[in-house]
């Protein structure tokens, strides 16, 4: 997919230097040269180009931090181009569907559909899930029928007998573990 | 490679020294010649008389509203005013609302607080000029569901 972003982005056609120019307006409006136009049009069709957008590129793009796109959504259609003209009169004379009619002729998201939720945590929340549970069961597999039984000396019975062999043998009776046993009352020193 | 580190250390100390010795006036004030901080107000200005250009064209008002969302604020009534007045010199109402929506997404977490009073602010001009607001649009929840580019 990312070679494929590439060719769109070589592909996509850089708009004249005015864009970036900080100098002051052009009193007329902007005028592809020929061969520019022989560019970029093929791409965007009957789209008008209406400002720098994102990065200087003719191209439509949604975004939250560019709410500006260098072109228009939709093409110039009869229908759109009569709303255009209706447009130029008083604002209140207009329905709301022609409101968005024009909206959307211009964008394509608004930003609540921009920032919509997605629902992709459910699919990320279920594989991690998911693998979690597989973990569990390959944990289980391995110990019912790869690994040898744990040894001896890991038993409750074996380490009890270890301790009373060492407490008999009086190992480290002055600061080890003999120290800690009173061998007068048989129990643990408090 | 001792005389590496014997010209690096000797250049740096040359530098130590440059630093610590008085500078002229000439070198401060070159020093301190980028600029000065603007002031909220000379920005406010600056965005009012922009935008007040009898001479703006489309290709402008997009330049500064792109510009505007990029900055770390919510621009003052006065400014948002200008633009919507500036959308209906070019007779585009789609930027109009598009820009109202960009101001809401502006606001982030405090919209509960900023947005009502941008709103009782510029009330007036949306009545004039007949702009509904994207609440009004229908446009604050998602109207349209979009058909995700890899599946087409």
């Amino acid at each position: 997919m990312s070679n494929h972003l590439l060719r769109a982005g070589l592909r996509a056609t850089i708009l004249p230097h005015r864009s970036i120019s900080l100098s002051a307006v052009c009193t007329k409006n902007v005028v592809l040269e020929q061969k520019l136009k022989d560019e970029i049009h093929p791409k965007i069709g009957n789209r008008e180009i209406v400002g720098f957008g994102l990065n200087g590129l003719a191209t439509y793009v949604d975004r939250c931090e560019f709410p500006c796109p260098a072109i228009r959504f939709k093409e110039d259609t009869p229908e759109v181009l009569k709303l255009r003209e209706k447009e130029k009169g008083d604002w209140k004379n207009l329905t709301l569907e022609e409101k968005k009619a024009l909206y959307r002729a211009s964008f394509c998201q608004t930003f609540s559909e921009i920032n919509a939720p997605t629902g992709e945590w459910k699919m990320f929340l279920s594989v991690i899930l998911l693998s979690l549970a597989a973990t569990g069961w390959i944990m289980l597999f391995v110990k019912k029928f790869v690994y040898p039984p744990p040894p001896k000396n890991l038993t409750r019975e074996w380490q009890e007998k270890m301790l009373q062999k060492m407490l008999d043998e009086e190992q480290g009776r002055i600061m080890g573990i003999s120290s800690k046993w009173d061998y007068e009352k048989l129990e643990w020193k408090k | 490679m001792f005389r590496i580190a014997v010209r690096a250390s000797s250049a740096l100390n040359n530098a130590a020294r440059q630093c610590l010795k008085e500078q002229s006036k000439v070198v401060t004030a070159v020093r301190y010649s980028h600029g000065k901080q603007e002031t909220d107000e000379e920005f406010d200005t600056r965005y009012l008389n922009y935008l007040n250009r009898p001479d703006l064209d489309g290709w402008m008002l997009r330049k500064a509203m792109n510009d505007l969302t990029g900055e770390d604020l919510v621009p003052e009534p006065k400014i948002i005013i200008a633009a919507l007045k500036a959308c209906r010199r070019l007779n585009d109402y789609s930027l109009a609302v598009r820009y109202l929506e960009s101001i809401q997404w502006k606001c982030g977490n405090y919209k509960k607080k900023i947005w009502p009073w941008i709103l009782q602010e510029i009330k007036p001009t949306l009545t004039e000029l007949g702009i509904l607001t994207p609440e009004e649009m229908g446009y604050d929840k998602p109207e349209l569901a979009l058909k995700s580019v890899f599946d087409m």
